[in-house]
């Protein structure tokens, strides 16, 4: 059997705030398998976006082992942890999240600078196209509308060709058609690179997109669904 | 890298709206500094541009209490192409018809038919100063400053008496060529020809007086050269040597060391902008957190990220530093033709490029110092910051404490190097440090204690109180910038108020209180009888005190040459004086023995307790001293007190009479009266005693305050550009929180507060940081011993250059100046310190009796009491120079009996 992309085993999350700590995630086992689409689902405050961010290495859990692509997370530092998604995974973010004093372009080419890319204009030219932004290049967010926006966003993430795309509830600020339409796009792009895709959302008809949904409660893996399983539960 | 330049000029593209403060900060204090720097350099290149002329010729010989020698004379004939004599001394202008005499203290400066050999005297009327001094109707004529005319009263064709002389004076002094040269001088000058002095009775023996040799030289001489030969061939004698690539080094000191001391409180300024460029920067990148975030995300490392805004910082570092360099380097052009009408010296302004230089590397140190601890905040925002805000943890790694640490090492070092005087730098920065940490101790206190007494029974029930102490306690408040900023300012400007005050209290209120009302020099031995019996027979002198005075340098101790035992202490700086006495009189000895009355055995010497002390003396130590030419060698058999506070008289050394038999010599005597029988005392003396010159201190001292008046402005000057930064940064911390404000009020208002609660609350808030930030001013900016210290060398050394110690400058400096600023303050010094002690009392001089037929200015003098011409090492001086501080602080904590040294 494939060793999974992802994998987590008993990852703990306790954040100290001034109320005490808090437990967000209690202990998480889970395996995603290279080239799948995971969809995390629950509700609010049961530690989705946490257990994204964990697998994403923008948080370090606080116990337990989360791996990916082969690689401890959980050993890596800040900076070696920003190394390893430079090539490997994307992120995306509900709030889209791009630099104000940006072009969509200088946006999108950001990541590909960062790993030292020498075409990074050229392919991040090619992605923007892809998302159907070949006109808003020179654009900047604030002149870009939502949906845009987080088409710029979906483009800078995909640009490097991760192996792992991770999306925070990506249509969680747009509209209904703005929403359609990303989802596309993000299934679209996952289907291009052949990307393992982890999703956060709280859309039904999004997750029902996913071979497979996990489902949590309070910081724990509640249940899970398998493709088919979700589509037939519509 | 690449990366990260690529990043910060796409994060530029935001202009630099937000930066305004940042700008504004760096720019004033760079300006201060570079203006204050340019002023400097542009004094020191018009010295240097006009050597010649300030010293009124390509070289000086110069010589105290006599004329050069034959030998001397030929030497510089041979080698000069024009030679020119001028005498220099103290006297007393007198003017009016017996009884109703009006008189003035003067510096007279006797001069030839050659003089000036450069430049050119002005006068007015505008005539030649041949004509002038020609005089008519059978008197000779005088020329003298405006000022001593109008002291007496006194028109162009006037008469005027110098001894017993009688002078026309022909026109006014408006432009002496050698003025800056000439340093200062307690009296306004007079100009008549030496010739003309010879029935004055004014340059008998005992009179203290200098002579000048000007010389012009063959185009190419090399001076350096030409020096050397001159103190080769006459080691010994006492010889001074200056040439115009040094016309008037007291000048380019006193202009150096407030220079110094200015840049320092520009330093102090820049520290209280570097307050507004901390906070400016850290509210900037507090605003980058997402972006940060962003960038950590896609892959982008702290060094990456922390490279990107070094970038932008550098660049607007740049920015701000170029415009102060261009506001400080155009103020001081566009000024020029004011400054140069008001300065008594010349004054070459250009662009100079080393002022700027060092302006720009303080900028540049600074702004990297206030911005490396807002950049490490950098590394601490976590990428998690996109979903979770504010995640930023832990503290700063180490590299950046290294690199704080070496940019203060360097900006410390640079103030040190740049400023010349190390330990007034080093005790600047710590004070500067120990002001921003006591500054932001309180700032955290008051924000801790703000947000406790708002959940007290205090502030319930009073929602302005409540508000305003939950918004000085809250995250996020301007608090501690605002406590920072107007804290520093305020202690500079605290500082400088206090040094201000303590120098004029000093010079000002405490000093008359206890300074003589005269000094008088050049009593002959012959009149010395009749001077007391005039004053003692006076019910408004309270007290009299007269000794014999003569001129001493000590060059050896134990056998040793006085340098390799006691280094550059002030007493071994030029001559001393030194008195004789059969008893010790009032003085205390602390060890040893006086000599019994009547000895006559091998010379005896009494020394200055603490001096002693200093210099490392013991009872028993042989010292040589060498007086007019003859080396004395005398056994220190006592220690004494001599406190030099008091501006009465002291005496480092008292010899037993025996040892200074013979020797030629006037007396000094200090007399303290009733202001109202002042007027008496001087017109009864000045008539029996022509040749007698009186000082009155209340003069001097108001010369002094005058100069001190001088230094207090530009400090004031140099304060008002650390107080604007001090605005501008309080502005950009009120701006900075205008928005948050804006919220809290429409918030409030919503909930139903009126706009008195809203603005009484801001009032308060506004009242209690002032309040801390104020109290903390006077705490640490009234403990500025230090400056105060150094400023009063300033003043010490702008006496000298100004006032004149008349001899002093071309003795090179004085005993205290050449090491002014390079001490520590004594923890515990007395307000009055130093400054409170006047100069050394008028020298009276030895004298130095001309053969018969060697009249005033033929030279060849040859004093009999000094047949061996041993080796007078040093530089000889006159009077008045003033201990150092050290010495002088101990010495102002006692309050007993007065002095020369």
């Amino acid at each position: 059997m494939a060793e999974p992309i992802l994998s987590l085993r008993d990852a703990r999350l306790t954040l100290s705030g001034n109320a005490g700590p808090v437990e967000v995630l209690r202990g998480i086992t889970l395996d995603v398998d290279r080239g799948g689409t995971l969809g995390l689902v629950g509700p609010s405050g049961s530690g989705k976006s946490s257990l994204l961010m964990l697998m994403a290495a923008l948080e370090r859990a606080t116990g337990g082992e989360v791996r990916a692509l082969g690689r401890d997370l959980t050993a890596m530092g800040e900076d070696e942890a920003a190394r390893f998604r430079r090539g490997n995974m994307g992120v995306v973010f509900q709030s889209f999240h791009l630099i104000p004093t940006m072009t969509a372009l200088e946006n999108v080419a950001v990541p590909l600078e960062l790993a030292g890319a020498r075409d990074a204009f050229a392919r991040a030219e090619a992605e923007l196209c892809a998302v159907g932004l070949g006109e808003r290049m020179d654009h900047y967010p604030r002149q870009l509308s939502g949906g845009e926006q987080q088409r710029v966003a979906l483009a800078r993430a995909a640009a490097p060709r991760p192996a792992i795309l991770l999306a925070d509830e990506p249509t969680g600020n747009l509209d209904g058609a703005n929403g359609q339409a990303i989802m596309d796009l993000l299934f679209g792009l996952r289907d291009r690179h052949g990307a393992t895709l982890v999703l956060v959302t709280h859309a039904p008809d999004l997750a029902a997109r996913c071979d497979r949904v996990v489902r949590l409660r309070d910081g724990r893996i509640e249940g899970e669904d398998r493709a088919g399983l979700a589509r037939a539960a519509e | 890298m690449r990366v990260a330049f690529a990043l910060a000029r796409r994060e530029m593209r935001g202009g630099l709206a937000g930066f305004r403060v940042f700008l504004a900060c760096l720019a004033l204090g760079v300006a201060a500094i570079a203006a204050v720097g340019m002023l400097r350099s542009a004094i020191a290149a018009g010295l240097a541009d006009q050597g010649a002329v300030i010293l009124g010729g390509d070289a000086q010989m110069e010589f105290t209490y006599r004329y050069a020698s034959a030998g001397e004379r030929a030497w510089m004939a041979a080698r000069a192409t024009a030679v020119s004599e001028i005498v220099d001394f103290r006297s007393m202008a007198v003017t009016g018809p017996e009884g109703a005499e009006e008189r003035a203290l003067t510096q007279v400066k006797a001069v030839d038919a050659a003089y000036p050999l450069t430049g050119a005297v002005e006068l007015d009327p505008a005539l030649p100063l041949a004509t002038a001094l020609a005089g008519h109707d059978g008197r000779p004529g005088g020329v003298m400053d405006r000022v001593l005319a109008d002291r007496l009263g006194l028109a162009t064709g006037d008469g005027f008496r110098l001894g017993a002389q009688d002078f026309v004076l022909t026109a006014i002094l408006a432009r002496e060529p050698d003025s800056a040269a000439a340093g200062f001088a307690l009296g306004p000058h007079t100009i008549v020809r030496t010739a003309d002095l010879a029935a004055s009775g004014l340059l008998e023996p005992g009179t203290l007086y200098e002579t000048e040799y000007r010389m012009t030289l063959p185009p190419g001489t090399d001076l350096a050269a030409l020096q050397a030969e001159a103190e080769a061939a006459f080691t010994g004698t006492g010889l001074r040597w200056q040439d115009r690539r040094a016309a008037a080094p007291g000048i380019g000191e006193f202009v150096d060391r407030i220079g110094s001391f200015l840049v320092l409180v520009g330093l102090a300024g820049l520290a209280v902008g570097g307050v507004g460029v901390s906070a400016a920067v850290r509210a900037w990148l507090e605003g980058r957190t997402e972006t940060i975030a962003t960038l950590k995300t896609l892959g982008a490392g702290s060094g990456t990220i922390a490279a990107t805004y070094l970038i932008q910082i550098g660049v607007l570092t740049a920015l701000g530093v170029a415009a102060g360099l261009v506001l400080g380097a155009g103020l001081p052009l566009l000024l020029a033709p004011w400054l140069e009408a008001r300065l008594p010296f010349p004054v070459a302004f250009r662009l100079f490029p080393a002022p700027l230089a060092e302006a720009a590397f303080y900028g540049v140190a600074t702004a990297l110092l206030f911005t490396l601890w807002p950049l490490a905040w950098t590394e601490r925002v976590r990428a998690a910051a996109l979903y979770r805000g504010a995640a930023t943890g832990g503290w700063p790694r180490a590299r950046w404490w290294i690199a704080l640490a070496l940019v203060l090492a360097a900006l410390v070092g640079g103030a040190s190097w740049f400023s010349g005087v190390a330990e007034l730098a080093l005790w600047s920065a710590a004070g500067v440090a120990g002001a921003l940490a006591v500054l932001m101790l309180v700032a955290a206190g008051l924000r801790r204690g703000a947000r406790r007494l708002a959940r007290t029974r205090v502030a319930r029930g009073r929602t302005g109180l409540r508000l305003a102490l939950s918004a000085l306690g809250g995250p996020r408040a301007e608090t501690a910038s605002v406590v920072l900023a107007l804290g520093l300012g305020l202690s500079v400007l605290a500082a400088v108020g206090q040094i201000d005050a303590n120098l004029r209290a000093a010079i000002a209120r405490d000093l008359p209180a206890r300074a003589p009302s005269y000094f008088f020099v050049d009593i002959q031995p012959g009149q010395i009888d009749g001077f007391r019996a005039r004053l003692a027979a006076d019910a408004g002198v309270e007290k009299v005190e007269a000794a014999p005075m003569l001129r001493g340098i000590i060059t050896r101790i134990g056998g040793r040459p006085a340098r390799e035992v006691a280094g550059d202490h002030w007493v071994l700086n030029g001559d001393r004086g030194v008195t004789y006495a059969e008893t010790p009189g009032t003085a205390t000895v602390t060890a040893g023995a006086w000599w019994p009355e009547g000895y006559d055995g091998p010379a005896q010497v009494s020394f200055a307790a603490e001096e002693a002390a200093e210099m490392g003396l013991n009872l028993g130590d042989l010292l040589t001293v060498n007086i007019l030419g003859r080396d004395i060698e005398a056994e220190i058999t006592s220690f004494r007190v001599v406190d030099f506070s008091s501006a009465g008289m002291g005496f480092v050394m008292s010899m037993n009479p025996a040892a200074l038999r013979g020797a030629p010599h006037s007396w000094i005597a200090t007399v303290y009266a009733d202001e109202t029988s002042e007027a008496a005392i001087l017109r009864d003396l000045a008539r029996a005693y022509p040749n007698i010159t009186a000082i009155r201190v209340r003069d001097a001292i108001g010369r002094v305050t005058e100069a001190l008046t001088a230094i207090a402005n530009a400090v004031a000057w140099a304060a008002a550009a650390t107080l604007l930064t001090g605005f501008v940064v309080l502005i950009g911390a009120a701006a900075a929180g205008e928005r948050a404000r804006l919220y809290e009020a429409a918030v409030l208002k919503t909930l139903g507060a009126s706009r008195a609660t809203i603005l009484g609350s801001f009032a308060l808030r506004a009242v209690l940081t002032g309040a801390a930030a104020g109290a903390v001013a006077l705490a640490t900016g009234g403990d500025c011993r230090l400056g105060g210290d150094d400023l009063r060398d300033a003043g010490r050394l702008c006496l000298r250059a100004r006032l004149g110690a008349g001899h002093r400058r071309r003795r090179g400096g004085d005993d205290a100046g050449g090491r002014a600023a390079v001490r520590r303050p004594s923890p515990r010094r007395p307000p009055r310190g130093r400054a409170a002690r006047s100069p050394e009392a008028p020298a009276a001089p030895a004298a130095v009796p001309r053969p018969a037929g060697a009249g005033p200015g033929k030279g060849g003098a040859c004093p009999p009491f000094a047949p061996p011409r041993l080796p007078v090492t040093g530089r000889q001086r006159g009077p008045p120079s003033c201990p150092p501080s050290r010495a002088r602080a101990r010495a102002a904590r006692r309050t007993a009996g007065p002095v020369p040294r």
